[in-house]
């Protein structure tokens, strides 16, 4: 089952902030909903577990989370994989970050997920909108976190 | 001469609404279940399952699965095939089959490692734990894709190819020259489409160990214990005398339970490595993805006919898709079954059938769910196909089939496929149902409707069955021919006990198979009791499935009763003092010819044949048959479905639902219409609601009852029954099994009938399920043209 999704968020930060916060991969990781504990790898790698609830099928699903920054500082590819239940969660996000004339910055991402499993199957009528919850929901804790910090 | 009648006649214990004798103990609970069962020291098996539809397997480490609590072993694959047990064979014969996945997962769910715990919790936690690294694969998802071999299913097998095999019956080149010469012609896809018999208890297995005897038992949700026997036999090397196999009660097979699942072998591995009793029993989930499916055939029917309606020729070709191993139930010979009966009730002069059967990334199965063996899938689309052919025409469905009906005189009738038809009556059956649902009546209601703009339907099905299976030179499972046992044995004071090697799943057998035995012997049905499944008891058998206990069990019992009865009326004649030419057998008891009001019952000479045996007869009264039949037996019907449609939902009502059956002689009135009553409902689920669907990444979409329908009483219709009997002329009763008829016959009635609702918009075929959003899709698309 693939799913895409795509939203935008604004910062009142600096690009520089932002562009911070979304390469360190805790800070990135405290940002997933429901986030039970992560274990940061390396400078780009962190483990998480995450408490998923998707129509029946709850429990604890692990994830590798990968962080891909652009050379030039405008976009961030982010990796996560995992599962739980005899499910598989591949996906893949990308956030294109540009700073505003008022010095606030704009955070267009957007998400393609790959899901095998009872997540697809059992979960399949609610997993849209549960999904793209979740996706989204990052995406404006790193909103939140990011415009407390500056 | 075969008498066909729509009345029954008087008799001692058959044809009687007899209540079922196993009913009691069952509807206060007291049934004895597999999961009823606990033995002491039991542990228990969890499955692994792969989430991929097709992966590598990289890596499988136990290490954390292990130290969970209360976990004792945990079996891979690779573990298997260390104890030469990695394969099973299928019981086609012409595969092998993963019992773990090695090397490769190869569908969803496939069954990868075991967890054997204290307790199912236990197991089900440490499931979670056992960490497998797969490399995902792109799967091939549709039959039509593995025809291209781009991506290989099996790298296991010798042939680099997605085909499996290549199976036709009949005259392709004379049917082929009829059908390019016919003055009307129609074609047409028609998909029976992948589903699941779902029995309401999933499989399971106990598998006993003993250490000290050296004896495995194995309680099992087992339609065919002996053929289980034999099968655990040959896949673990155990001598078959060290091995008893218990079928307990079972809630209900539909097939399901016919074939050996991966779940029975890893409990029986792990019980001889940890020496205690091991219980496995499926999730939901796991019996809608892991264990057999049903049907999954693309069938592409041509029928040739004039333009006055007669049929001139028939052609079939299937594109069936067998999953990830050709696991189908079928008999070794007949890799397409019994799809040869796909001429129907019609006289077809030429018909010509194929099937290609692929391999896919799919649970492997193919078993004959409520069906003989690819009848449903046949009588589906020739009925189908029939209706096609009259809106063509602008004939009516009833006279086009009138038109074509092999005629009552023409039995037994050889199709052009190749069967011998045994005996039938079509015309009289139908008209009978068209009688009861008032078919004239309707027409001129449907003309008021369609007049007003109302969408209303009414769709006939008129089919033919094929069960029995079967005769031994025909038919065989594993090598073993398909015949099946009886064993009766009379106690002194005239009760008995009748043992068969068929195993009920709710079909009654406990007491039908009283009500033969007593018919033939003038005994009361309630004195004697049946018992099934247990291999240490009963004769060997081949087991129920495919409508086949009836009319082979059933008849061996009919013959055992009349060995019995052969000596006892040795026995009858020396109480009765007289010669045994003397001796006739009538009205239930023996008698003295020309000497009203001398005779003895049944009940004195069972007495007798233990307490004043004849001087030259050895004492007892029992007897044993193995009964192979000459042919098999051919169940029809006429079965009418009246439908509204929503044109603005898409939603069909069910408005009357009639089903005529002639299944020959009728043991139990009751029980055939509880037959009826629940095979229709399995057909109306068919029709209407189930599918097991994946998506394009190879997902199983349907992996539970929220997205597999079962039918409750407020979906199901209201069922209306008669019943018509033409006995089977071979048959030593004349029976010839009604259990898959409804199922069989059903589904095309109800699809019929929403066609003939939606023909007025030039909609001719729609594939089942009928779901909401299928027919609102099809009125949209036919109003847009």
């Amino acid at each position: 089952m693939d799913l895409q999704w795509n939203g935008q968020e604004q910062i009142a930060a600096g690009k520089a902030a932002v562009w911070a916060f979304i390469n360190d991969p805790a800070k990135v990781a405290s940002c997933l909903p429901d986030v039970l504990d992560f274990d940061v790898k390396d400078s780009h790698n962190v483990d998480a577990t995450v408490q998923v609830a998707v129509g029946p099928v709850r429990g604890k699903f692990k994830f590798a989370i990968t962080l891909i920054p652009s050379a030039d500082q405008s976009h961030m590819d982010l990796k996560i994989s995992g599962g739980g239940f005899g499910s598989v969660v591949d996906l893949n996000a990308g956030a294109d970050i540009a700073e505003n004339s008022d010095k606030s910055t704009t955070l267009n991402w957007q998400g393609k997920a790959t899901m095998r499993g009872p997540v697809a199957t059992i979960g399949g009528r609610v997993l849209d909108s549960q999904a793209h919850r979740v996706i989204g929901t990052t995406f404006e804790n790193i909103k939140n976190k990011v415009s407390a910090a500056a | 001469m075969t008498t066909i009648t729509d009345e029954l006649p008087e008799r001692h214990a058959m044809g009687k609404s007899m209540k079922r004798k196993e009913d009691p103990r069952l509807i206060r609970g007291k049934g004895n279940y597999l999961d009823d069962i606990v033995l002491p020291h039991m542990l228990y098996l969890a499955l692994v399952h792969s989430p991929y539809p097709h992966a590598r397997i990289k890596k499988i480490d136990k290490t954390a699965a292990l130290a969970s609590p209360g976990v004792k072993a945990v079996i891979t694959g690779e573990d298997l095939v260390a104890a030469k047990l990695g394969w099973l064979p299928t019981f086609h014969s012409l595969d092998q089959q993963m019992v773990l996945a090695i090397g490769k997962a190869l569908y969803q769910y496939q069954e990868v490692a075991g967890v054997i715990a204290t307790s199912r919790k236990a197991a089900i936690d440490a499931v979670e734990l056992v960490d497998v690294e797969y490399e995902p694969l792109d799967p091939v998802v549709s039959p039509f894709d593995a025809i291209k071999d781009k991506i290989l299913v099996r790298e296991d097998r010798e042939a680099k190819t997605n085909h499996i095999y290549h199976w036709q019956v009949g005259d392709k080149d004379k049917t082929e020259a009829e059908l390019a010469k016919s003055d009307v012609r129609i074609k047409e896809r028609i998909l029976s489409p992948r589903c699941h018999p779902a029995p309401l208890e999933p499989c399971g297995a106990i598998a006993d160990m003993n250490r000290a005897t050296g004896r495995l038992t194995v309680h099992l949700t087992s339609q065919a214990p002996h053929v289980h026997r034999t099968a655990f036999s040959i896949v673990t090397g155990i001598p078959e005398d060290k091995i008893h196999i218990i079928s307990p009660d079972i809630g209900g097979g539909f097939g399901n339970k016919v074939p050996v699942y991966p779940g029975y072998v890893v409990a029986t591995v792990a019980s001889v490595i940890l020496g205690v009793p091991v219980k496995w029993v499926e999730t939901r989930t796991e019996n809608l993805t892991c264990t057999g499916f049903a049907r999954d055939y693309h069938m592409d029917v041509e029928i040739g006919a004039t333009k006055a309606g007669k049929v001139t020729a028939l052609k079939v070709s299937t594109v069936a898709d067998h999953g990830a191993f050709d696991a189908v139930a079928d008999p070794t010979k007949y890799p397409a079954g019994m799809f040869g009966i796909v001429t129907g009730s019609y006289v077809f002069p030429t018909a010509f059938a194929e099937v290609d059967a692929y391999f896919t990334n799919k649970a492997p199965g193919g078993v004959a769910y409520r069906c003989s063996f690819r009848v449903t899938e046949a009588s589906y689309a020739i009925e189908r196909a029939m209706n096609i052919l009259a809106q063509k025409l602008g004939l009516d469905q009833v006279e086009l089939r009138r038109m074509n009906f092999i005629q009552k005189d023409q039995f037994p009738y050889p199709s052009p496929l190749g069967f011998v038809y045994d005996s039938g009556d079509y015309e009289m059956t139908m008209d009978k149902a068209l009688g009861i649902i008032g078919y004239k009546d309707l027409l001129r209601e449907q003309a008021e409707k369609r007049a007003r703009g109302e969408y209303m339907g009414i769709g006939i099905s008129t089919f033919t069955e094929i069960v029995g299976a079967g005769p031994g030179k025909n038919f065989d499972i594993l090598g073993i021919k398909m015949f099946d046992s009886a064993e009766i044995r009379i106690h002194p004071t005239g009760s008995g006990i009748v043992r068969a090697g068929t195993r009920h799943q709710g079909q009654g057998h406990e007491t039908t198979w009283a009500q033969i035995v007593a018919e033939e012997l003038g005994l009361d049905p309630q004195e004697l009791l049946v018992e099934e499944g247990d291999t240490d008891t009963a004769p060997y058998g081949l087991g129920t499935y495919a409508s086949r206990s009836t009319p082979v069990a059933g008849a061996a019992l009919a013959l055992a009763s009349r060995k019995i009865r052969d000596k006892a009326r040795k026995i009858a004649a020396h109480l009765l003092e007289a010669s045994e030419d003397d001796v006739q057998w009538q009205d239930y008891k023996f008698s003295l010819k020309g000497v009203p009001g001398k005779s003895v019952t049944m009940k004195e000479v069972a007495f007798a044949a233990y307490t004043n045996p004849p001087p030259d007869t050895e004492p007892g009264l029992e007897a044993t048959y193995y009964y192979d039949p000459p042919n098999l037996t051919f169940p029809y019907g006429t079965y009418i479905a009246v439908v509204e449609v929503d044109a603005e939902t898409g939603a069909v009502q069910v408005r009357r639902f009639l089903a005529v059956d002639d299944c020959g002689t009728i043991i139990n009135p009751m029980i055939v219409q509880g037959q009826v009553h629940g095979g229709l409902a399995e057909g109306f689920a068919i029709a209407f609601m189930q599918e097991i669907k994946y998506d394009d990444e190879g997902n199983n979409l349907n992996t539970d009852f929220t997205e597999y329908l079962i039918p409750t009483a407020l979906e199901t219709p209201n069922w209306e029954t008669a019943h018509t009997v033409t006995p089977s002329p071979h048959h030593p009763i004349g029976a010839k099994g009604v259990g898959e008829s409804p199922t069989v016959g059903s589904p095309q009635a109800f699809t019929n009938a929403v066609i003939d609702a939606l023909s007025p918009l030039g909609i001719t075929h729609i594939d089942v399920p009928l779901t909401r959003e299928k027919v609102w899709r099809a009125i949209r698309e036919a109003q847009a043209k």
